[in-house]
């Protein structure tokens, strides 16, 4: 505990402040209950997510950069990001900027150019999950649960890109049996690659009780492609929402607002054409929280949840 | 015996003789499939070089065939068993073009997941070196436009732009560039959600904050796609990462 810091950057990403305002807002109440600050990064930019990647590769890392060196400029050496795409982006600059020199000098003479600061130094990118896992705790999250999930059956999705790559996200790697020395950019916060366990762990601190979920919890939503190749989106949700129902979940907890989006659209449109087993509705892994620290569904913005977690919810007791 | 990654061979290539005798000697039973071999002459060594100069696409030279990749992708395993990473990036070392072009309808269908990169053990950034085979094939014309770029593409010009995206305006410009007839008001040409052509699912989906009467939420979103959220000091930043994608070929 304590190796990220109790106040740090905070790069909410483009949709939390728009689709995602739940998220957002119910993130800003549960750091704010485990005592963690979160220091608003001014006039950020969008992180390029999946898609400029795909069409620029220094456009891409000048547009990361530049929110680095925002971070910089609040004095900050850590920035956290609550979205897997905008951590993922943030991290995947933080490698080629460390791992080649040419190409940090080169960003740093653009950012120049581009009337930005360059980077005295890289700052460290967290998402907001291991940050809260880190620096506040199972144990902090009981303290300050007023209002137990008690009976509420969830299902964790993390989604592809919160423990991957490990070049990037920096997580243990299962595959290839390198050597501790191998691994230079390892990093001790890092949640279990194949098996995450960060969020089960706050969950069930705050009451819950998880439902199996494996190997779904880690597997694609289909984000990417959400809009563009529909049928592989609607395939993978329905993998996801069908595993979870049949193992008995009330809801899916999400930490992802891409994620989010893409099961609660696609839980629609299978829902609409009659597919078994896919009515679990999701819901932000900080809503959830909120509720257990006795916050009502409107604080936590649950209304704005397309799939209308509320009736369980209620049924429950819960909201 | 079993033919192991099947779907890479073609169907014509493959037969089963009822009974085969070879130099005198009866070889039926299991060893009477056969693949019927094939020549190849049109390698293009060019190709890689190409790959090999991008610092994302660089680290294609350590693939080492292992096929750890292919095992752990979902598009292969759960959708279309012609999508194979392992194989793309051997084609791609030895510039087999039209064999990389018969497989361009399946090669765009990646969805950046990164369990191949995560898994190879030989630490290949496998989706960076596929994105950069596409792009490569797509510089040289050997790819058609496909759905996942012109999305990117569209998404990119957003964020040049006004340095920041939009939730609302993405949707419904998207479904606008898929040929539906959306309706735009008259000063700002900004999409109006509720008018106009809008698959059956969407609209139900866009009208559920109306029904839930969560107006907040609408004035919110609608006050971004009025007045589309962008960053502040953006102008001079625009100018070099314009100066940038130009330089990559990234603009067109
Ligand atoms: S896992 Fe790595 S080394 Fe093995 S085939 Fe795939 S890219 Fe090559
Ligand atoms: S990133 Fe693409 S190629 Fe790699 S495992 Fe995921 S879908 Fe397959």
């Amino acid at each position: 505990m304590g190796v990220i810091g109790k106040r740090v950057a905070y790069y909410p990403g483009c949709s939390l402040e728009g689709a995602a305002r739940a998220y957002d807002v119910s993130t800003r109440i549960v750091a704010r209950e485990l005592g963690l600050e979160l220091d608003y990064l001014e006039d950020y930019n969008c992180c390029g997510a999946m898609e400029s990647k795909n069409i620029t590769f220094m456009g891409t890392l000048l547009l990361n950069a530049r929110n680095m060196s925002l971070a910089r400029k609040q004095g900050h050496d850590v920035i956290v990001a609550p979205c897997n795409g905008c951590s993922f982006s943030l991290q995947r600059a933080e490698y080629f900027l460390q791992t080649d020199s040419k190409i940090f000098e080169r960003v740093n003479a653009l950012l120049k150019e581009g009337g930005v600061d360059p980077l005295d130094k890289i700052p460290e990118t967290y998402h907001i999950l291991e940050w809260f896992y880190h620096e506040a705790g199972p144990q902090k999250v009981k303290e300050k649960t007023k209002r137990p999930l008690r009976g509420l059956k969830v299902a964790n999705y993390y989604g592809c890109l919160y423990t991957r790559p490990h070049f990037y996200a920096r997580t243990y790697s299962h595959a290839g049996g390198q050597s501790e020395e191998a691994r230079p950019r390892r990093r001790e916060t890092a949640d279990d690659d194949e098996h995450p366990y960060y969020m089960n762990a706050l969950l069930e601190a705050a009451g819950a009780t998880s439902v199996e979920f494996e190997p779904m919890h880690t597997q694609c939503c289909g984000g990417p492609h959400s809009l563009s190749d529909e049928q592989v989106s609607e395939k993978f949700v329905m993998m996801i929402l069908q595993t979870a129902k049949r193992n008995g979940a009330d809801i899916i907890a999400t930490e992802c607002p891409l994620c989010h989006a893409s099961l609660e659209m696609y839980r629609h449109r299978l829902m609409m054409k009659g597919v078994p087993d896919v009515d679990v509705p999701a819901a932000y892994f900080t809503q959830l929280l909120g509720l257990a620290f006795g916050y009502s569904a409107n604080d936590v913005k649950l209304k704005d949840n397309l799939s209308d977690p509320l009736p369980v919810l209620k049924r429950l007791g819960l909201a | 015996m079993a033919i192991h990654e099947r779907s890479l061979v073609e169907p014509e290539r493959i037969v089963r003789k009822e009974r085969l005798v070879i130099d005198g000697v009866d070889v039926s039973g299991d060893w009477n499939l056969i693949i019927l071999p094939r020549v190849i002459n049109d390698y293009d060594l060019d190709f890689a070089k190409e790959i090999i100069n991008s610092p994302d696409g660089k680290t294609i030279t350590l693939c080492y065939q292992c096929s750890y990749c292919t095992a752990s992708c979902p598009v292969h395993n759960y959708w279309d068993e012609r999508y194979n990473p392992r194989h793309f990036i051997y084609l791609a070392r030895l510039g087999l073009i039209d064999e990389l072009q018969k497989r361009a309808d399946v090669m765009w269908r990646c969805v950046s997941c990164h369990k191949c990169t995560h898994r190879c053990p030989k630490g290949v950034l496998v989706e960076e070196v596929l994105k950069v085979i596409l792009r490569t094939m797509a510089k040289k014309g050997l790819i058609d436009e496909y759905p996942s770029k012109k999305f990117d593409k569209f998404f990119t010009e957003s964020v040049l732009e006004y340095g920041r995206i939009e939730d609302g305006e993405l949707l419904f410009g998207w479904i606008e560039k898929q040929g539906y007839n959306v309706v735009k008001d008259p000063i700002l040409k900004k999409p109006i959600p509720f008018l106009g052509e809008t698959p059956e699912w969407l609209k139900q989906l866009v009208m559920k904050p109306i029904k839930s009467m969560n107006i907040s939420f609408l004035v919110l979103n609608a006050k971004h796609m009025l007045f589309h959220p962008r960053t502040k000091s953006w102008n001079k930043f625009k100018q070099v990462l314009r100066k940038v994608m130009q330089e990559e070929g990234a603009l067109t």
